[in-house]
């Protein structure tokens, strides 16, 4: 839900200031320049909150919150004073007409925005429905760790990736850095000094700009308190040290909804590509599988009928990607791709140890494999027992 | 109800002097001193307390005032090239942005600027027990004009520095009948 504030002040200046403090948020901005504008706008369009300025010409802001109250139709509208007219009686005597909070001017942004968040569940615009952004696309991760070794390790375990990933070793550094800029993930270190990591989490989650950041707790793998803490207070995920690097990518790469599909699935003129890591960790077989139907689907209405399915790089063979292996041949026939297999010598060695996958023929590859299919005839694509019949995948 | 005996000049230095750092730091994350007018400056007095305008640079001055049992104005005076320094900061634009945007946003921010500050000085004249409410705000430009009190009205002149820029306040003050 896209929630809508009017500003009514007859300064430009203060409305100028609300929209810039506003702007990285899920809403709308409406304006009037004196009371008469805000109860027109106020019935018209029936806001969700109203700043609300006292000193205005035309009809002041005590007259329009007089009026708004007594209609019944927008007696309900949240009113948030912003003003410079402060003092304990005046703040007093306005309250009683019924606001819902008071900002005297000058006010910080910060104020603003968390005044506002009280009220309604202001959401940054990156949470809201956005282009779905992919594992290739650039993300700003910050990790907050006072052992430089750990930061050196997740940069350089991730810099395959187009992640910027900024290391600091401090609660206030991480506050002022977040202040300045909001990271799309953040890894804290449970090891900060005196419980810092739970600080900085609760001022991060009061904080709107980084309420909906995840954010993971880094931990070592026996310190059992602190891994339930962790999860009592909040934190996204756990990932304990040692970190295996491809499990925390997999990790954070769900954790900021990021499309992991371009890593593993292409298609081009011709083929659709199905290419397997060298580490195939069940999290990776799992994201596979989940694309695997949708993918091949589209190369399918894209006019494609021929696929690869790449395994050369990796590194030795278990069930579970003999099983996804299974599944996408399977896919391809009930598609009607003609499909062929890529791999290495050790994959190849280890297919003919199972009876199930002893008759797969690979290719050693992918210009062999693309040749063989732009050659071939697409007539049939299996022998009916579940195995494949091309030259690629002999029965 | 206190009286103009209370409202002693140490009082209202001290009242404008938290006004002006308060409104300056939190929207334009600026530093501001307090300074003695005797310092020099480089910069010739202003505004002209002895009623004879002098040639000036252009200044825009804001003013609000505030009515009930204390009456007053204060004015801001701001050279025109720290009032776009000012307008720049508060509305996170650059200078040449301001510049192109006309005599009006500044016009808006040093108007909004002046009822920020007067507003922090008269809330704290109303919660010392003198109720009163503020003006609209309102912009003089110009290079060479001079601001006159009544008899009747007690004056008092600040000068303060930020950022390189001389900035005067000039409180003109009754008590109410």
């Amino acid at each position: 839900m896209r929630y809508r504030i009017l500003t009514v002040d007859d300064s430009k200046t203060v409305r100028l200031i609300v929209r810039k403090s506003l702007k990285s948020f899920d809403c709308d901005i409406l304006e009037a320049s004196n009371g008469v504008e805000g109860l027109a706008i106020a019935s018209k369009e029936t806001p969700d909150v109203v700043l609300l300025d006292v000193t205005m010409p035309v009809m002041d802001g005590v007259e329009m919150l007089t009026k708004l109250k007594a209609d019944p139709q927008l007696k309900a509208i949240p009113v948030v004073m912003l003003t410079a007219e402060g003092g304990r009686e005046n703040v007093l005597k306005i309250a009683k007409i019924g606001v819902r909070d008071y900002i005297v001017k000058p006010f910080k942004e910060e104020l603003l925005i968390e005044k506002l968040g009280r009220i309604i569940d202001l959401k940054p615009l990156t949470a809201g429905p956005t282009k779905a952004r992919s594992i290739l696309d650039p993300c700003d991760i910050l990790v907050v760790e006072d052992k430089p070794v750990i930061i050196q390790q997740i940069q350089e375990g991730l810099n395959h990736t187009q992640w910027k990933i900024q290391g600091l070793s401090a609660l206030g550094e991480a506050t002022d850095f977040c202040q300045r800029q909001v990271p799309d993930m953040i890894l804290i270190s449970l090891s900060l000094p005196e419980d810092g990591a739970f600080k900085l989490f609760r001022l991060l989650r009061t904080n709107l700009k980084t309420k909906y950041t995840p954010i993971f707790a880094l931990v070592v793998k026996t310190d059992a308190v602190a891994q339930q803490q962790a999860q009592q207070i909040g934190f996204s995920a756990i990932i304990t040290k040692p970190i295996e690097i491809s499990d925390l990518e997999a990790k954070m790469a769900k954790a900021m909804n990021l499309d992991t599909s371009p890593r593993y699935f292409s298609i081009d003129k011709e083929f659709f590509t199905m290419r397997l890591p060298e580490n195939c960790s069940p999290i990776v077989i799992n994201e596979v599988s989940n694309h695997l139907k949708t993918k091949l689907a589209e190369a399918v209405n894209a006019g494609l009928s021929r696929a690869i399915i790449d395994v050369q790089e990796v590194k030795s063979l278990n069930m579970t990607i003999i099983k996804l292996l299974f599944q996408t041949m399977q896919t391809c026939r009930d598609l009607a791709m003609q499909f062929s297999l890529v791999g290495n010598t050790q994959i190849i060695t280890e297919c003919r140890g199972f009876e199930d996958t002893r008759n797969w023929t690979f290719f050693e590859s992918m210009a062999e494999a693309r040749a063989y299919l732009s050659a071939k005839n697409p007539v049939s694509h299996g022998d009916g027992e579940g195995r494949p019949v091309s030259a690629a995948v002999s029965a | 109800m206190p009286t103009s005996a209370c409202i002693t000049e140490p009082l209202i230095r001290d009242h404008v002097t938290r006004a002006i750092k308060e409104v300056f730091s939190t929207m334009l994350s600026q530093h501001v001193q307090l300074v003695d007018p005797a310092k020099p400056t480089g910069d010739p007095a202003w505004p002209p307390v002895d009623g004879k305008p002098t040639q000036h640079e252009a200044y825009v001055v804001g003013t609000v005032g505030f009515i009930g049992e204390i009456n007053g104005l204060m004015y801001l005076y701001l050279p025109e090239k720290f009032a776009r320094f000012v307008t720049s900061h508060m509305l996170g634009m650059t200078e040449s942005e301001v510049v192109a945007e006309g005599d009006e946003v500044v016009n808006d921010a040093i108007g909004e600027l002046t009822n920020m500050t007067v507003g922090v000085f008269k809330n704290a004249l109303f919660d010392s027990g003198l109720s009163c409410r503020l003006t609209i705000p309102s912009i003089l430009r110009g290079s060479n004009f001079t601001i006159e009190p009544i008899s009747s009205a007690d004056r008092f002149i600040f000068y303060f520095d930020c950022a390189g820029h001389r900035l005067v306040t000039d409180i003109l003050m009754k008590f109410g009948e």
